[in-house]
């Protein structure tokens, strides 16, 4: 078995110290930094981005914060202008109400007056009416000649018994 | 020497130049040759690859990450915060293990893994290394390494010495069963390749296919290799930390 055969074993050790020595050197010095660097380079920058999100995230539910609050701001000083706004026409409607309903009593005082005062007027007139006709038909049945003052008081006491 | 057919010929060492120095023989060989193509494939990946040290890596370059991180992440299973110290040596001996089986699965490409020297002085510097850190660790007291707690004191006497003379057989069993691998796995892979020249007619054709399935099961045998001597390396530097 060349293996068990001692003529090259210095030779091999000899080379493996050598190109073993300088593997390790090689790679503790130049290649594993290298790499080491580009990961942790890489870790940073994943963490980098993920802090910057967890910020922009943050950000971000501020800003719906603020929204929320402008929107209910807003919504709450709707409601204040639309309750003030009714308030005002409400109080204007009634107020044009109760003018209305005092011009329209004031009317109706007057037509109501007025009213009377006619039906006085037609009463007087109808009273003289009756006194002329009793003072015709009394004539010129009776010849009998009544004053106007004795027609009345005679009207005057069976006036009960038209109506 | 073996004859010029023998299996065992594919792991003879020839003296690619002969040099001498104080009277030994350190001539440049065909295992020296491996070796050196196995170091500069290894440097030249690792450097090249990681070259633009971009934060999003190209293919090649998430390789050499992951095997960074396999490394890494084996050395913190077994031996935790303790072991970022010897991850450079550890990376060093793992990807040197692996990419010399690699090299020696090419045709023709000597296998420096399948001789007992290297493996064994490989294994001899993992296991004076981790010897020195654990009376560096733990001084005198590295000795009650051997002393199993909770076992009836009556058994120690047999106990102590099996101890002893495991500890004492790491290196030999680290190293033996990285060479024994290799070994057997080219050897029958040789010993099929005759056999596909001396069948008769078209039935070298299965001793091929057999060849074939066995390279797939050589390059997973070699990963796996590079493998249990890096883990095993972790669990010895574990030991030098922990005892029982």
């Amino acid at each position: 078995m060349p293996q068990l055969n001692p003529e090259f074993f210095v030779s091999q050790l000899f080379w493996l110290a050598v190109f073993f020595t300088f593997l390790f050197v090689f790679l503790w010095r130049v290649s594993l930094p290298r790499i080491a660097t580009v990961l942790e380079k890489r870790q940073n920058k994943i963490d980098e981005n993920l802090s910057s999100a967890k910020e922009l995230q943050e950000q971000a539910m501020e800003i719906e914060k603020k929204i929320n609050d402008q929107i209910n701001k807003a919504k709450l000083e709707t409601d204040e202008k639309i309750k003030e706004t009714i308030n005002a026409l409400q109080e204007n409607v009634s107020s044009q109400l109760s003018s209305l309903d005092k011009d329209l009593e004031k009317k109706v005082s007057d037509a109501e007056k007025e009213i009377l005062k006619s039906k006085d007027d037609q009463m007087k007139n109808i009273n003289n009416e009756i006194v002329d006709i009793t003072k015709l038909t009394v004539g010129k049945i009776t010849d009998i000649e009544m004053s106007d003052n004795e027609l009345n008081k005679v009207i005057e006491t069976h006036k009960g018994n038209f109506n | 020497m073996a004859a010029k057919d023998s299996p065992l010929k594919q792991f003879e060492i020839d003296p690619i130049s002969n040099i001498e120095l104080g009277g030994y023989n350190i001539s440049f060989t065909n295992s020296s040759f491996a070796m050196l193509i196995t170091v500069l494939v290894i440097t030249l990946f690792l450097t090249l690859t990681v070259n633009t040290r971009s934060i999003i890596p190209s293919r090649m370059q998430l390789i050499s990450e992951l095997m960074y991180n396999f490394i890494a992440q084996l050395l913190s299973d077994t031996v935790g915060d303790n072991g970022k110290r010897y991850f450079p040596f550890v990376f060093s001996l793992f990807m040197f293990v692996l990419i010399g089986n690699m090299v020696g699965m090419i045709p023709y490409q000597f296998t420096f893994t399948s001789h007992i020297i290297v493996t064994f002085a490989l294994a001899a510097v993992v296991f004076i290394g981790v010897t020195i850190l654990g009376f560096i660790n733990h001084g005198i007291k590295f000795f009650t390494f051997f002393y199993i707690p909770g076992v009836p004191f009556y058994m120690h006497p047999l106990l102590i010495p099996i101890e002893v003379i495991s500890y004492l057989s790491r290196p030999i069993s680290l190293s033996v069963r990285l060479f024994a691998n290799m070994l057997a796995g080219h050897t029958l892979l040789k010993v099929f390749a005759g056999f596909v020249v001396s069948m008769p007619f078209f039935t070298g054709v299965f001793p091929l296919a057999f060849i074939v399935a066995l390279t797939g099961l050589e390059i997973l045998i070699a990963f796996l290799q590079a493998y249990v001597f890096a883990i095993l390396t972790c669990l010895y530097i574990n030991d030098a930390y922990h005892l029982h």
